[in-house]
């Protein structure tokens, strides 16, 4: 790993820990709805300098993010992890093998619903182990996933491109994978 | 706006679509598809702790990591009348004649309608 990857990966995840804190401090009308902002920083990660950067991202939002709360190893730091890597997971393997057929949104909305999959298993596994409550609240779940995955994932795209616009060059030729 | 809508694929709409159809379908058809059976079951922590016949009104409350959970049977319906965990998602969703309430941060899930021989009965309730 080049000093410039370090560096780049250090400023993304600031940026992804302090959205990830954010969201946390906000009301929300819904319990255990999260805006998934930090999903933002992933995406950006993922289009613009590859799933190696986008993975290790995640890995130390969510295990620093974590820490801050004072949450680290507990039920909601399980639910986060597997959230986190398994919808960063999905991200990365629909950009690698469909490459631009999704746009941002696409891929943000393929990370929402692999996101609300792992944690509802999770949640399966470890705290209701009723299927029939699980079913009865994944549909509800996974629609509020959709429409908050758009929004980050237009966020995204508009990131994606002004960056694009101001260093684009840069991007191009640092791209390690 | 405009460049948000230009940036999105037809591949993203196609997926936004059926999501939305998916999830909204699932609602629809869950709440349906509940069995509206004789009996309330209250599960905590995954294993089944109350049966109660819901034509019988009455209240009990169950200690969980946030405190006391309340749960109230009237006229065949059951609500969670009182719960201390932070959201309160479950006191929220009132009455439910079928269905389920499912309070994560107490580990209580409560069923209308469970399957009466899978489960000890006659437990005596703490009442409220």
């Amino acid at each position: 790993m080049q000093l410039q990857d370090k560096y780049r990966i250090a400023v993304l995840s600031a940026y992804a820990l302090s959205l990830h804190a954010f969201e946390s401090l906000l009301p929300t009308p819904i319990p255990w709805l999260r805006l998934g902002l930090a999903n933002i920083i992933t995406l950006v990660a993922l289009v613009l300098y590859g799933f190696r950067t986008a993975m290790t991202v995640t890995l130390i939002r969510v295990i620093l993010g974590s820490i801050f709360m004072g949450t680290f190893l507990g039920p909601s730091f399980m639910l986060s992890f597997s959230g986190g890597v398994a919808s960063t997971a999905a991200m990365g393997l629909a950009y690698l093998t469909f490459g631009n057929i999704f746009g941002p949104v696409g891929l943000s909305l393929i990370g929402a619903l692999f996101h609300n999959i792992a944690q509802l298993t999770l949640a399966y596994f470890l705290f209701i182990q009723r299927v029939e409550a699980v079913l009865f609240i994944a549909p509800v779940i996974v629609l509020i996933g959709t429409l908050t995955g758009v929004a980050n994932g237009a966020v995204s795209g508009l990131l994606i491109k002004k960056l694009l616009q101001k260093d684009g060059e840069k991007i191009q030729n640092d791209k390690a994978d | 706006m405009k460049t948000v809508i230009r940036n999105t694929t037809v591949a993203d709409k196609l997926l936004f679509l059926t999501l939305i159809a998916a999830s909204v379908a699932g609602i629809f058809f869950s709440r349906e598809a509940m069995p509206q059976g004789p009996d309330i079951v209250i599960t905590v922590d995954g294993k089944p702790q109350y049966t109660l016949p819901r034509d019988k009104d009455r209240l009990v409350s169950i200690p969980g990591p946030f405190g006391d959970t309340v749960v109230e049977i009237k006229d065949g319906k059951v609500r969670v009348k009182e719960a201390h965990c932070p959201n309160r998602l479950c006191e929220k969703q009132g009455w439910i004649s079928r269905g389920a309430i499912v309070c994560l941060p107490n580990h209580i899930v409560i069923t209308v309608g469970g399957k009466a021989g899978d489960l000890p009965r006659g437990i005596d309730a703490v009442t409220g």
